[in-house]
């Protein structure tokens, strides 16, 4: 695209009126005081639908017996970009490799959602979920039952509408 | 079927192991006739007799197996080896098929490549594929090779087959499904510790690994190896079970600390502990094996005990100090003293480095006497398949290494007393490494000055004039010389506590300071000061040691040895 000069002839002071532009500002607000559109969102009272993609605070899923379904198998702190994944593998009395230690440190975690993608078992996941503050900072260190505990809904890895991505 | 080829097996195989302590000697003498071979277009000249699957190695090319292993026979039965041989009517296993003059091999043809893949479908059909809470993930034969060249996803549909685990005996679990029949452990036990424990049972696609009615592996002195040989999770130590995964373990060469036979082994370590022992194949000490008990030991590399800081004992109080200070502190006291007679206890659990520094401060301090104190056992443990490899008496990695440096072994089996004369001491008494942990407390009471240099806080010690913290073997780079009079380095894989710093940095910095001249700042240089003082170690340094040791000139027999 060539490049084009438009030289604007500035008014001479003096020889101006701003009457029009002010009256057609006036014209405006008085148009939305009888016709409101609303843009702004009361939230708490009013809360946004998140996107079935949102990745927040993690989720531990949970077996029907109530043991996590976390298989410790290490591969989450090893793909963890920000290191954020503590866990400390075991076996539980009726031999099943499980995890003694799951914490994720929230305030490191940059929610890359690497993690869910990783689970073989699907186990650990982001949720769909922001509202986390806390009064104290090791408040953020979610250990497992904390984690099993997260009620809000988990995060799809992919658009159910569109599956591949397309 | 499986059973016979591995009796089959079992004479060859002693041949092949024996003859590999003195291979080197064999080649040596006569002159061995060879064979020029193509391997994937490479041509290579070998000795006649050689398998194609190390020929295919000496050119780079790994190729994929399971039954065959160095140290073992070859029965040829996992069947994934088969290469392609120009003229053979069909695939042949690289593993027992010898090179001869012109062959033409493939081992990335389409038809070697279709046939792993259809070898490894059919290893997957009953392999439960729990990767995730397997503790060969990330060191498995299986996954490696499956992942490289195996179908991406599996074609049965027959439920597999389900065996639960097994509790072998000793260190080991057995987990059946897992298990894809290659033997090594059968063989293992058959043909290296020549105590047939472990067999295989029923046929087929039914036959598995097992043990004799209630006999199980705790009467094994070598169980640990079969965990080793297992290509695939199978067959699983209970201490490393769920410990760590395979891929954060960091792997750093060093020596065996727990006897004289100094095997070369590889400490596995995460987050600063040591997790795991695994052996280190030097066909020379102890091939590709070690024994329970060495294997069993590393716990107390993990003590948490330690000496975090040069501690000066002065006006009843001990106080904590830097380096450089302390060192001050006790350079005046021996300005002061004078020359003084010096007894010296040691530990031949620290390096000859170190041992060579205590020694070098005697004489420098007006000479004395060095002891130290071992532990024995009563009996050594053999391993029949492998000639010169042995659990030894001597149950410190530098027994040897402390004789040539002129120290004698005082007190009992356990590593107690002995240590009369010291108690009334009036000179200076300098302790490294021995933790005294028999003695009372205040050790040495009459003694003009007592140094304490040494990994452990230690009761005896606790009132010592100066305790300097110092690191182990698996915290800094060192030799030992074991009991053939072999020098085997090792290198740090845990860093020290705190101030802790190797011994022969502290002793070699004192030394500097009392004779004005500049102490040694590498291990490398203080191993030429050793090498100066011991007659035996002439011409070596590190270079020459290398990561699988030197014999060294001569050996000095350990008094019961």
């Amino acid at each position: 695209m060539p490049i084009t000069t438009k030289v604007i002839q500035r008014p001479e002071p003096g020889r101006v009126s701003y009457l029009r532009a002010a009256f057609k500002g006036m014209a405006l607000t008085l148009r939305h005081m009888v016709n409101p559109k609303t843009v702004t969102q009361q939230y708490p009272e009013e809360q946004t639908e998140l996107h079935p993609r949102w990745r927040g605070t993690h989720v531990m899923e949970v077996h029907a017996d109530g043991r996590p379904k976390c298989v410790a198998c290490g591969l989450c702190p090893t793909v963890c970009p920000a290191n954020c994944i503590r866990l400390v593998g075991g076996e539980d009395d009726q031999g099943n490799r499980y995890p003694i230690v799951f914490e994720i440190d929230e305030f490191r975690c940059i929610f890359c959602g690497m993690c869910q993608e990783v689970c073989p078992v699907e186990a650990i996941h982001v949720g769909r979920d922001f509202e986390n503050a806390e009064y104290t900072r090791d408040r953020f260190v979610y250990d497992l039952d904390r984690l099993m505990q997260q009620d809000h809904p988990s995060t799809l890895l992919w658009d159910p509408s569109d599956p591949k991505g397309e | 079927m499986a059973k016979k080829t591995t009796k089959a097996g079992g004479a060859e195989a002693k041949k092949t192991t024996k003859a590999g302590g003195a291979k080197a000697k064999k080649d040596r003498g006569v002159a061995v006739e060879k064979v020029t071979l193509t391997i994937d277009g490479q041509e290579l000249t070998v000795p006649r007799g050689t398998t194609l699957l190390q020929a295919a190695q000496d050119a780079g090319t790994e190729v994929p197996h399971y039954c065959y292993h160095p140290g073992l026979s070859s029965p040829a039965q996992c069947r994934l080896c088969l290469v392609e041989v120009e003229g053979a009517p069909k695939l042949l296993p690289s593993c027992t098929t010898t090179v001869a003059d012109g062959q033409v091999v493939h081992t990335q043809s389409d038809d070697a490549i279709r046939m792993r893949r259809g070898v490894l479908e059919f290893y997957l059909l009953n392999h439960p594929l729990d990767c995730p809470i397997c503790d060969q993930s990330g060191e498995c034969d299986l996954q490696d090779h499956v992942f490289a060249e195996g179908r991406e996803h599996g074609r049965g549909r027959e439920a597999k087959r389900v065996l639960g685990r097994d509790d072998f005996g000793g260190d080991v679990l057995f987990y059946g499904d897992r298990c894809v029949m290659c033997t090594r452990c059968v063989r293992f036990m058959n043909e290296i510790e020549e105590k047939p424990l472990l067999t295989v049972v029923e046929r087929g696609d039914r036959a598995v690994i097992d043990t004799f009615f209630d006999e199980g592996l705790e009467q094994s002195n070598w169980a640990g190896n079969v965990v080793d040989i297992c290509p695939v999770g199978a067959l699983v130590s209970k201490d490393f079970l769920h410990k760590a995964r395979a891929w954060d373990l960091e792997h750093t060469d060093s020596i065996c600390p727990n006897c004289s036979q100094g095997c070369n082994i590889e400490l596995h370590t995460r987050d600063n502990l040591v997790h795991r022992m695994k052996p280190r194949t030097n066909l020379e000490v102890n091939g590709h094996w070690i024994c329970d008990y060495g294997r069993g030991r590393y716990e107390w590399l993990n003590r948490g005990d330690r000496l975090e800081a040069p501690v000066v004992h002065a006006e009843e109080r001990n106080t904590a100090m830097g380096w450089t200070a302390a060192l001050e502190a006790l350079k005046s006291r021996i300005d002061t003293l004078g020359e003084s007679s010096v007894k010296a206890v040691v530990s031949p659990f620290w390096s000859n480095e170190d041992l060579g520094a205590v020694s070098r401060l005697v004489e420098t301090l007006g000479g004395g006497s060095v002891v130290f104190r071992s532990p024995r056992a009563e009996e050594e443990i053999t391993l029949p398949g492998y000639e010169g490899l042995a659990r030894r008496k001597a149950l410190a990695p530098n027994v040897q290494g402390a004789e040539l440096l002129g120290c004698t072994r005082v007190g009992d089996d356990a590593a107690q007393g002995g240590l009369e004369d010291l108690m009334d001491h009036d000179g200076v008494v300098l302790v490294l490494g021995d933790a005294l942990d028999d003695q009372p407390e205040g050790f040495a009471p009459n003694a003009a000055l007592v140094v304490y240099l040494g990994a452990y806080t230690s009761s005896a010690l606790a009132s010592a004039d100066f305790q300097f913290p110092v690191t182990t073997f698996a915290e800094q780079e060192g030799t030992f010389t074991n009991h053939a009079g072999r020098v085997q380095r090792f290198w740090p894989a845990l860093s020290g506590p705190g101030a802790a710093r190797p011994a022969w940095l502290v002793l070699g910095a004192l030394l500097g300071a009392l004779k004005e001249e500049e102490g040694p700042t590498r291990a490398e240089q203080a191993f030429g000061l050793v090498a100066k003082a011991v007659k035996s170690y002439k011409g070596l340094d590190y270079e020459t040691i290398g990561a699988q040791g030197v014999l060294s000139a001569a050996r000095v027999p350990v008094p019961g040895d």
